[in-house]
């Protein structure tokens, strides 16, 4: 190994700001060698395309995301992870169309099962949203710098997000399958135990939910539906959410015998809001093509937040640390693929 | 085509994009989301005049 040489690697990093290449912060420059070593954790093709967006004409290939995934700051290991999360993101609706370009400037959720979690170092616990963790960071970003430098959606042009939000391109977390009540989300969504997966939809933002004060299961199931059905995320007849639950509440629930699904049943039912309360805002108007306005003019009544209770419009997962009843509704962009992608290495 | 004055920056670079720079098309005050009915023809009836010049330039 030669002598490091900081004004070299300096030199390497400005001229990837001159490029355009950057989000905002230092990138990894991506010599051929260590594109090369991405590329060896993979029998797929360099230049299988594995996404593209019609309207602006440009594809991704898996060497395409490997340059990005190395400039991001990831491990040559982790690009399996990272091809998964990008085909996750492939079966969301909303990313084929103008997802990546919305003035709501969505930031991907990351979701990670299985035993990748340890051998990678995924946090799965403590943090879990927060940094300090390269591959929970580096993950994510990659999939932001594959949508700047191979899409060609950069702020300001193509991406047209009215605010954003704090965690676009850094949301990314290990399931706590190991304090868990329930079975991992990669195996309710379909895929067979002990594999690792990924998991992936787009979110509005994350909102938390401090609940230390009850032991009664539908006390805490009420603190959460409160902020589920907040008016100012609601824009169509229904919306979708997602809770991140930390193993504490995960465990209250199970213990007064809630599963995944009778969680969701349970809010399903009971989150949304008077026709008054939406009056008050303007959104109690339901349109033709599905857009709430201000109406007015309908009777008094109940408009339930959730289309239902199925797992592509409540998302649940469980992680962080189980030092207290802190846990994460996150805002879904539109609704989730209930899929989740397995992390396929390569063949020996 | 009529976009709002908030996307001019994206028209344009989608016009450049798909290899028609310097496209022309018109544009409206932002927002129109929230206008009423009224508003709305209001806005079409000061560009009606703009809309057919642009058709027939």
């Amino acid at each position: 190994m030669t002598a490091l040489d900081p004004d070299v690697a300096q030199a390497a990093i400005e001229h990837c700001y001159d490029q355009g290449w950057s989000d905002g912060l230092p990138l990894v420059p991506a010599s051929r060698p260590l594109v090369d070593r991405f590329l060896a954790t993979t029998d797929r093709r360099p230049e299988e395309v594995i996404g593209r967006l019609a309207q602006v004409g440009r594809e991704v290939t898996v060497e395409l995301a490997a340059i990005n995934a190395a400039m991001a700051g990831c491990r040559p290991e982790y690009f399996p992870v990272v091809l998964a999360a990008w085909d996750a993101l492939v079966r969301e609706r909303a990313t084929g169309g103008g997802g990546w370009q919305s003035t709501s400037g969505p930031a991907p959720l990351i979701i990670v099962n299985g035993p990748v979690r340890d051998e990678l170092g995924f946090n799965k616990a403590g943090g879990v949203f927060g940094p300090g963790f390269r591959a929970n960071a580096t993950v994510p970003r990659a999939l932001g710098l594959i949508v700047r430098n191979a899409l060609g959606i950069h702020p300001h042009v193509f991406e047209q997000a009215t605010q954003g939000l704090p965690g676009r391109w850094s949301i990314c977390v290990a399931e706590n399958e190991e304090e868990s009540p329930w079975e991992p989300l990669s195996v309710e969504a379909g895929v067979p135990a002990g594999t690792s997966a990924v998991s992936a939809t787009l979110l509005r933002t994350s909102e938390f939910v401090d609940n230390r004060h009850t032991s009664d299961a539908e006390q805490l199931l009420a603190d959460f539906a409160d902020t589920i059905s907040r008016t100012g995320a609601w824009i169509f007849r229904h919306a979708s959410a997602g809770v991140v639950f930390c193993p504490e509440h995960a465990q209250l629930l199970a213990g007064a015998g809630f599963d995944r699904a009778t969680v969701r049943a349970w809010l399903a039912e009971r989150c949304g809001r008077t026709v008054g309360d939406l009056a008050d805002v303007g959104k109690d108007g339901m349109g033709d093509n599905g857009v709430r306005h201000a109406s007015g003019s309908r009777p008094d009544g109940f408009d339930v937040l959730l289309a239902d209770g199925e797992p592509g419009h409540l998302l649940i997962a469980v992680a962080g640390a189980r030092n207290a009843g802190i846990s994460m509704v996150v805002r879904l962009f539109s609704d989730w693929s209930a899929t989740a992608v397995p992390v396929e290495t390569k063949e020996p | 085509m009529i976009c709002s004055d908030a996307f001019v920056a994206t028209a344009d670079a989608m016009a450049a994009l798909r290899g028609a720079p310097g496209y022309r098309y018109l544009t409206t005050p932002h927002p129109v989301a929230i206008l009423t009915p009224d508003q709305v023809r209001e806005r079409a009836a000061g560009l009606a005049g703009a809309v057919a010049e642009l058709l027939t330039a």
